[in-house]
């Protein structure tokens, strides 16, 4: 076996964990959105924003195991997980480093969602609002082939349909159709002073 | 048995019993401490404002979580429910003092008297037995208004308004914390007197009675016994609404024999709930009735989740297309599919209560939704 292939390896890794992870962001945004239409039900946008994340999982332990393996970058295991450890290219790694830890806590807080709760699980899975972006400029730092057209044009395409995406979810605003409901009864519980 | 019963002394019209007559009458407050726990355990009392939960096995839960608060729940937002209101307005006395025994048995600090905000007459009365207390018994008391909503009663709904600010119904525990409705506490301040059950419950009888209103009756007595007392039914009644609106519709054949005592009703798959009674006449459409009932229970709803709030319309509405356009076999089917579909299905136990009610009315009344003709909704019970 070559010694260029774990390098392979890590390079085809995380560019699959890009379009996977920025697919996963996409189909969440379209979950929020209750996004449904003609056989299109909405339970289908949520398992699927479940299973793609379950498949980009593997890819981005395979990208981080690979790299870390590697002889030629001699990371070694702290510098998976603690940012900005590593004496090679620290800074950019680093993003890397903090855009997994930031994953790892949105999927240890959903696979106990039932015990913490709706709130504590829906406020930590914010954090893919700053996992996924500085994960996209790892990888524009960092990656070996950023300068050629097709990853180019893929970093731009995942990037692009995201921020479409994540933009009229913003402007459009809350998709709740209790929204209005939940808060003209929220008025009526709370509480009075008594005259 | 105990010979005490929770509205004995001065006629109840007479207004508010004050504190010197309450301790001529019944003794001061006993010194009981911890001790009182397996008193209540042994007395079999269980709690009033509708779940019916043993109020011993309460205490000792609320001992082991070290609750840093007693929430006496007042709230009432059972829409034919008197009892809780009249006792406060009456017997306050009776009221503080369960909360004080409750308190000091599971070692808490502070005591929120927690009263539906409309029920002005029960909160005056609440607040001029405070002031007649001595200021080492006042301390431990702050006042609450519980929002006139159906949902606010619920305990934890009483939790979340204490500590949040917002009487928001979850299934999910609140903060450490005991409630107790205030008939539950009077009837701790009668056993920690006499050690034994009062062997009484409160109920408030509701609609086809001569005189509508609050009665204390044995637990032995039967709602035959109860009509009675109220002056005996205005016309044959058709069915009894036992225990409020999330309670059951019993047919008055059935009904009639059935004894106010928790325990005997729970065997029987009822329960006593809140106490309420409501009699329905002959003359009176059961369809109406309950289609009125879900529309009252679905705009209840606290929107928190989509299966009450959506689910509860669909099936208000589709009773009230019965009840107004007459029977549909397309509608019928809906109902009995849809509350099975919401039911446990949210947060709080507000669908579980309007189906179950809902369940109990197309079983009691299976051939009146079957064949109803199209006419207008009429009066409630």
């Amino acid at each position: 076996m070559p010694d260029t292939f774990l390098w392979y390896v890590t390079r085809a890794a995380g560019a699959v964990s890009l379009v996977l992870l920025s697919g996963v962001v996409i189909l969440g945004l379209l979950s929020t959105m209750r996004v449904q239409g003609e056989g299109w039900p909405r339970f289908l946008t949520t398992g699927l924003h479940r299973n793609v994340a379950l498949i980009a999982v593997v890819f981005l332990f395979l990208h981080i195991v690979t790299a870390v393996v590697d002889p030629f970058t001699h990371l070694g295991w702290g510098a998976a997980l603690v940012p900005f450890s590593s004496y090679y290219r620290t800074f950019w790694l680093g993003l890397g480093v903090i855009a997994f830890d930031l994953l790892l806590a949105i999927i240890v807080t959903s696979l106990v969602r039932n015990f913490i709760g709706h709130r504590t699980w829906r406020a930590i899975h914010w954090l893919a609002y700053g996992s996924w972006p500085v994960a996209v400029i790892h990888g524009l730092g960092t990656g070996t082939d950023v300068w050629s057209f097709w990853f180019m044009l893929l970093t731009a395409t995942c990037a692009g349909i995201v921020l479409i995406v994540a933009g009229y979810r913003f402007m459009a605003g809350p998709f709740d159709p209790l929204h209005t409901a939940r808060a003209v009864f929220r008025g009526s519980v709370e509480k009075r002073e008594l005259p | 048995m105990s010979t005490m019963r929770l509205l004995a002394g001065r006629t109840l019209s007479a207004g508010p019993e004050g504190f010197a007559e309450h301790a001529a009458r019944l003794g001061h407050l006993p010194h009981a401490g911890r001790d009182l726990t397996e008193v209540v355990v042994r007395s079999g009392l269980t709690g009033r404002g509708g779940a019916g939960f043993p109020a011993g096995l309460k205490w000792r839960a609320a001992a082991a979580r070290h609750a840093q608060v007693l929430v006496v729940n007042g709230a009432e937002g059972e829409p034919h429910s008197k009892k809780d209101r009249l006792l406060m307005s009456t017997r306050p006395h009776l009221v503080l003092d369960g909360a004080l025994l409750a308190a000091r048995a599971v070692r808490v600090k502070e005591i929120v008297l927690y009263i539906g905000e409309h029920h002005t007459i029960a909160r005056a009365a609440m607040e001029r037995a405070l002031a007649e207390r001595p200021a080492a018994d006042r301390k431990h008391f702050r006042i609450a208004a519980a929002p006139a909503r159906y949902v606010s009663g619920d305990s934890s709904a009483a939790v979340h308004l204490v500590t949040t600010g917002i009487a928001l119904p979850t299934n999910a525990p609140a903060a450490p914390a005991m409630v107790q409705n205030v008939e539950t506490l009077a009837h701790v301040a009668l056993i920690a007197r006499s050690g034994e059950d009062t062997g009484t419950v409160l109920v408030t009888m509701a609609g086809g009675v001569a005189r509508p209103g609050v009665l204390e009756v044995e637990t032995s007595s039967t709602i035959a016994d109860a009509i009675a007392l109220a002056g005996g039914a205005t016309e044959p009644p058709r069915a009894v609404l036992m225990g409020g609106y999330f309670g059951a519709w019993v047919e008055i054949g059935q009904a009639q024999g059935l004894t106010l005592d928790p325990a005997a009703l729970r065997a029987r798959g009822l329960s006593l709930g809140c106490g309420v009674v409501g009699v329905l006449p002959g003359s009176h459409c059961p369809v109406c009735e309950t289609a009125g009932i879900m529309r009252y229970l679905a705009g209840e709803s606290s929107a928190q989740c989509g299966p009450c709030f959506f689910g509860l319309r669909a099936l208000a509405e589709a009773s009230g297309r019965i009840a107004t356009q007459g029977s549909n076999s397309e509608d019928l089917q809906r109902l009995h599919r849809w509350a099975a579909e919401v039911r446990g299905r949210g947060a709080c136990k507000h669908p579980d209560g309007a189906v179950m009610f809902l369940q109990s009315a197309l079983s009691t009344f299976g051939q009146e939704f079957a064949s109803h003709p199209a006419h207008r909704a009429r009066r409630s019970a």
